[in-house]
């Protein structure tokens, strides 16, 4: 079938079986590699994209039921090539390690201090309790979290 | 390398300063620019034309005789190109052999088939390949193989295992290694001890469970070289995969890909051998990538462990005697059981002084999932043993658990039960007084059915293979024309920041900015061969390696310099891009390389670094050297327990280790902070449930790893001695950390209830029940 | 995974049709968090998939002393909603707890109550709400109570050519809620679950108790021992052990792989007390 999916601010026309997982469409057919998979049932976050700007598992949703809405991974997050703040505060912090998870958590990051500006360390705790990470025990990705929170209060 | 600067017995406090630019300094990792850009091309994500989809047929049973497998429908399924059994395997033996591996030590040389033959030793157990035009046709293909199974009796247990009569999961019968240490008379020492104290514990397997499941694509390339592009530990592996396919090993190259977490489960041959077997046979690329659930059914976990430890001690808490068994599963194969129960053996008695030891350290043959590599690597589960230990004779003796360990902790000079002496400073004094004076006031509980309590751990790691298999490593530096640094090195990065130290020491030695340095790792046909990404060594080993080749490369460009700028090399120095003399003058980095090539002076080096070797060590009878160093470190936890449900909440973790030198101290911290969680993991909520052999927790929803709402901001505390055998006085912090918190939760949580729990995972069921909360089943 | 017909009906009739048509050979898709996980791993091979996301079937009110639910309605709207925080608190807690942020993005309270996970909250918070399920069949419709609707694990009264469309709760506004659970890992299922509610009357008797328990048998229990205790009586703590008893006697759960009866048992205890206690604090402040 045609879909018309629309990814990070640019419309893509693909043709996709009807049981492809949004997960499957973006990196099998579209060659888009932002997401990844890491257990096939939505308990990682490693495949996690933006659905109109909530976060979703990639790997439960059917491609089919996805067209003409928003979908916004990693990638959307730069502006004209310039790192999102929360992208340099991984950086600044030592946040990634391994980066499997790097993508997955910078779009629940963003998603949820974008509607709680200034969250403090224990709502943003909580806020990627979905977003499982083998690498670094969650304090440098806290860090980066809070500072980016308090950036947001700021601005 | 080791103590050369005048740190040597400096302690602690801030990190380095000068004369280091870039060495002690958090830098931007190159590979982190990627990742949060998701510029990182792992193993899966790797795409080429024509490319086939691989999957593994795997027995559903943990103990049964092939009777016949018939492959003919699965062969013709719709996209499929080629089902793969045992006969079409040219040669259908892996050997777990440790690479470099100089004396043939028995059981560390283990065998199983690539496809199963007549014989099926554990649930999972491959049988067969299939590649087809989708993986969806390769999985419906999968389930058309019709296996005749004759089911046979198993055993699942290894003491089980080792009784007469059980089951022969090998011919040779299922006890696979046997390691004892008999050191100063243990019977004399217990007669005059004040206190014996006797325990045991249990632990559980546990599964690497990295994000990234095992991946990889493989195609011939134009020369007719089989290139295999995977997610793995060891690109050494291309050695194996020629073995079985039966061509000559400078036919097969392996790319390391930057891995999504290793942690020893891509430390054995994984996919490799399985793309090999199938791009040969099709002549056509083929990817494979495991589901998590398969990774979970298929993958080996680390060893589970029964410890019996009894404990002499004097009233002062001195030990004078430890009497140590240890029985192990190595399930259906061997893999590197041996040789992870040798690491227990050496390590057994924990970071402290012994006069008198007996260690036995057996593995058995069970037909459960297999066993091997895995972070702490058998140096790991026996923390949870001594460590439990050290607190219950405290106990015993009205000791606080601080001054035993004090008492009793190693120093420069002293020797193991086998015999090694310790050459190097160790820091356990400072570790637990840091640790446990990070845990700063206690928490107060929150309600009247909580108890909050403390406890420490300290633990010795070895950083480094054993001293008899001869390690080395090498590594290639090397200026183009315009200036820009390049490194080859064969090291494979697991994320822990193997290559962007290699760049960090490079540049520092060169005097060129870290963004001017370009790595490249991990390709066994173009990059000098560095051994496994294992055994806390890359540092050590790989950094030494660079560090050798970019001194020696420095020293050509000096000498050449000296001529063109006639002065004394040994007033020059490469700084800021450019080679300064001490009387002002300098020359820009681009001419020297201009004159350097004029003068036919080469403008690279290979370098190659060999770890102080020696001789296989008796280790019953015999004493000498068996690490090349070891890291030692201590936890201090505060746990809160809520007695009526006997949840487990870790309120503080403090990690302390010496790490010898920081070469970046924010990848050390992270380090710290990702081993504690995976410790915490393994000491609250992570176990692979086994039911005669079968896995029942092949998801991500029964096998629990921490999310960030599980564990606390775990606080790292880096203390460098300055006295590591890696670049700068480093040692290795890969494993250490992931070892100690079991044990201080567990004595925390005696600390608080005054209940001891003996076996992990720490489970609020298994509290509930020694607070007496739960009786029966 | 296996491939099935992808099928999105815009009415509700459209949906029955195809149901009716298809019957065993068809899952119904709304949210994904449960089919599509089965989808992956195989473990389910549906013809057809039948998406319902278009059907109007999402939407909070409250009219007339009920609160009504779309069978749509996401967990996240649940969770954010601002009139559910005043007009059913105890629904809003039990929506937060579900799974992770991603998980109620998409999952739908129809969604859980039809997977009837057996150590699940929402099927647990309808059965002690009293909730009323209207489920639509190419007859007509019919009405169930949550209590009757759930038969057992993973299993509903629901037939192959039915829809659950809505929900309506009797309002319980002045009564005091909420919800105590284990679970193994933060933001887990459940390995037991208790939902308590309780309405203090103005001589300070308690005159309406309800407990619920999950994980602990097929399906979400009332447990009417412990509510026959708390009727009638002042809300002590000596009451509310009581009834706290009387629930951990009243149930019988299995030991499984991870969990052992007799612990599961002891939480229904202690976790039906915290629940039973906190639910009359809350309770005394709304009276």
């Amino acid at each position: 079938m045609r879909l018309s999916l629309h990814i990070n601010g640019r419309p893509r026309e693909v043709d996709v079986e009807p049981s492809q997982t949004l997960l499957d469409a973006l990196r099998e057919t579209l060659g888009i590699f932002d997401v990844k998979e890491g257990c096939g049932e939505g308990v990682c976050g490693a495949c996690t994209v933006l659905l109109d700007g909530r976060p979703v598992s990639s790997c439960l949703l059917l491609a089919a039921t996805t067209a003409h809405r928003a979908i916004t991974t990693v990638r959307g997050l730069e502006d004209d090539g310039e790192l999102h703040p929360l992208q340099q505060a991984f950086l600044r912090h030592g946040a990634v390690q391994c980066g499997f998870c790097t993508p997955g958590m910078l779009l629940t990051g963003v998603a949820y201090v974008q509607g709680h500006p200034g969250a403090d360390r224990e709502a943003l705790r909580h806020a990627i309790e979905g977003n499982l990470c083998r690498c670094t025990g969650y304090a440098k990705i806290l860090d980066a979290l809070e500072d980016y929170a308090r950036e947001t209060k700021r601005g | 390398m080791p103590g050369h600067d005048e740190r040597k017995g400096g302690l602690g406090g801030p990190l380095l300063g000068p004369p280091y630019r870039l060495v002690g300094r958090s830098v931007i990792r190159h590979d982190a620019r990627d990742k949060v850009v998701a510029a990182t091309a792992y193993a899966g994500d790797w795409a080429m034309p024509g490319m086939l989809h691989g999957v593994v047929v795997r027995s559903p049973y943990p103990s049964a005789r092939i009777r016949a497998v018939d492959t003919k429908r699965a062969a013709a399924m719709p996209g499929v190109a080629t089902v793969m059994t045992a006969s079409d395997v040219p040669h259908n033996t892996l050997w777990t052999d440790v690479p470099g591996q100089t004396t043939e030590v028995g059981p560390l040389r283990a065998r199983l088939h690539v496809l199963a033959e007549d014989r099926i030793r554990h649930q999972g157990e491959p049988i067969a390949l299939i590649a087809a035009e989708t993986e969806q046709q390769a999985r419906e293909a999968a389930e058309t193989v019709a296996v005749d199974y004759e089911a046979l009796a198993g055993v699942f247990d290894p003491a089980a295992a080792l009784e007469a009569g059980a089951p022969a999961v090998h011919d040779q019968g299922n006890l696979l290694a046997h390691w004892r240490v008999r050191r100063g008379d243990v019977a004399a020492g217990f007669a005059r001890a004040d206190v014996v104290v006797e325990g045991e514990y249990r632990t559980q397997h546990v599964d690497s469970a990295y994000l990234e499941p095992e991946s990889g694509v493989a195609w011939i390339d134009s020369d007719g070289v089989i290139t295999i592009r995977l997610s793995t530990q060891v690109i050494e592996h291309f050695r194996d995969v020629a073995e079985v396919l039966g061509v000559r090993q400078n036919r097969v190259r392996v790319i390391g890909t930057y891995l999504g977490g290793g942690f020893g489960g891509k430390e054995d041959v994984t996919v490799e051998v399985y793309l090999g077997l199938l791009a040969w046979r099709t002549k056509r690329p083929v990817r494979m990538v495991w589901t998590r659930q398969e990774s979970l059914l298929a993958r080996a976990k680390r060893h589970p462990y029964r410890m019996r430890y009894r404990t002499g001690a004097l009233r002062s808490g001195e030990i004078v005697g430890q009497e140590i068994e240890l029985l192990a599963d190595s399930g259906g194969y061997a893999y590197l059981s041996a040789l992870v129960l040798l690491y227990s053996t050496v390590t057994a008695a924990g970071p402290y002084r012994v006069p008198a030891a007996s260690v036995d350290a057996r593995v058995a043959y069970t037909n459960n999932p297999p066993t091997s590599a895995m972070r702490g690597f058998g140096a790991m589960q026996v923390v949870f043993g001594y460590e439990s230990q050290m607190d219950r004779v405290a106990r015993a003796l009205g000791l606080s658990p601080l001054e035993v360990r004090r008492v009793n902790a190693l120093r420069r000079g002293d020797a193991l039960p086998v015999g090694q002496v310790i050459e190097t400073h160790v820091a356990l004094p400072e570790l637990i007084e840091r640790a446990w004076g990070a845990l700063g006031e206690p928490t107060p509980p929150r309600a009247p059915h909580v108890k909050v309590g403390r406890g420490v751990a300290c633990n010795l790691q070895p950083y480094g293979r054993i001293v008899w298999l001869h390690d080395w490593s090498s590594a290639w530096v090397g200026f183009e024309m315009d200036g820009s640094l390049v490194v080859r090195c064969g090291v494979p990065d697991v994320g822990g920041g193997q290559a962007s130290s290699l760049c960090q020491i490079a540049a520092e030695i060169l005097g060129v900015p870290l963004e001017g340095v370009s790595v490249h790792i991990a390709d066994s046909a173009l990059t000098p061969l560095a051994g496994t990404t294992t055994a806390s060594r890359q540092l050590y080993m790989s950094g030494n390696a660079v560090l050798k080749a970019s001194r020696e490369l420095r020293e050509q460009l000096l000498a050449a310099a000296a001529r063109m700028l006639d002065a004394d090399p040994a007033a020059l120095e490469m700084a800021d891009g450019a080679v300064r003399a001490s009387d002002g003058r300098s020359l820009a980095l681009v001419e020297l390389l201009r004159g350097c090539a004029r003068m036919g002076v080469p403008r690279s080096h290979l370098g190659i670094y060999h770890a102080p070797a020696g001789e296989p060590v008796d280790l019953e009878k015999g004493s000498g050297k068996i690490f090349p160093d070891y890291t030692f470190g201590c936890h201090a936890a505060e746990v809160a327990v809520d007695t009526q449900t006997g949840r487990v909440t870790v309120l503080k973790l403090a990690a302390a280790h010496d790490v010898g030198r920081a070469i970046n101290p924010q990848s050390v911290e992270g380090q710290i902070q990702g081993g504690a969680v995976q410790g915490m993991g393994y000491a609250l909520m992570e176990e692979v449930v086994l039911e005669d052999g079968i896995n029942v927790t092949t998801s991500f929803a029964s096998y629990l790893i921490p999310s960030a709402g599980d564990v606390p901001d775990v606080e790292p505390i880096v203390v460098e001695s300055g006295e590591g055998l890696g670049p700068f006085g480093a040692r290795g912090i890969g494993e250490p950390p992931i070892a100690p918190p079991a044990a201080a939760i567990a004595n925390a949580i005696e600390d608080a209830t005054g209940a001891r729990v003996t076996q992990l995972p720490i489970t609020p069921e298994r509290v509930a029940r020694a607070l007496g909360l739960v009786e029966g089943g | 995974m296996p491939t099935f017909a992808y099928l999105a009906p815009a009415t509700t009739e459209e949906a029955l049709a195809v149901l009716a048509e298809h019957r065993d050979d068809a899952k119904v898709l709304a949210g994904g968090q449960s089919l599509v996980p089965l989808l992956n791993y195989r473990l389910a091979r549906p013809r057809v998939v039948v998406d319902i996301n278009g059907l109007p079937l999402d939407g909070l009110s409250v009219a007339m002393g009920t609160l009504r639910l779309g069978a749509l309605t996401r967990h996240a709207a649940l969770e954010e909603s601002l009139e559910l925080a005043r007009s059913c608190p105890v629904l809003r807690e039990a929506a937060a707890l579900i799974g992770n942020v991603r998980v109620r993005t998409l999952g739908t309270l129809g969604g859980s109550l039809t997977h009837a996970d057996p150590a699940a909250e929402l099927p647990m918070v309808m059965v002690a709400l009293d909730a009323q399920l209207t489920v639509a069949g190419r007859d007509g419709r019919r009405t169930i109570a949550a209590r009757d609707f759930f038969t057992g694990p993973l299993s509903t009264v629901l037939a192959a050519d039915e829809l659950l469309i809505g929900i309506e709760i009797p309002m319980t506004r002045d009564m005091g809620g909420a919800i105590e659970e284990v679970s193994r890992r933060a933001g887990d299922f459940a390995v037991v679950a208790t939902t308590a509610l309780v309405r203090v009357d103005r001589r300070g008797r308690i005159d309406d108790a309800r407990l619920a328990v999950a994980g602990v048998g097929p399906t979400p229990l009332r447990v009417a021992a412990a509510e026959e205790a708390l009727v009638g009586s002042e809300p002590t703590a000596e009451r509310i052990a009581r009834a706290a008893d009387a629930a951990r006697a009243s149930v019988t759960p299995d030991s499984d792989a991870f969990v052992s009866a007799a612990y599961r048992r002891l939480l229904v205890g202690v976790l039906a007390r915290r629940a039973l206690t906190r639910a009359v604090t809350r309770a005394l402040e709304v009276s």
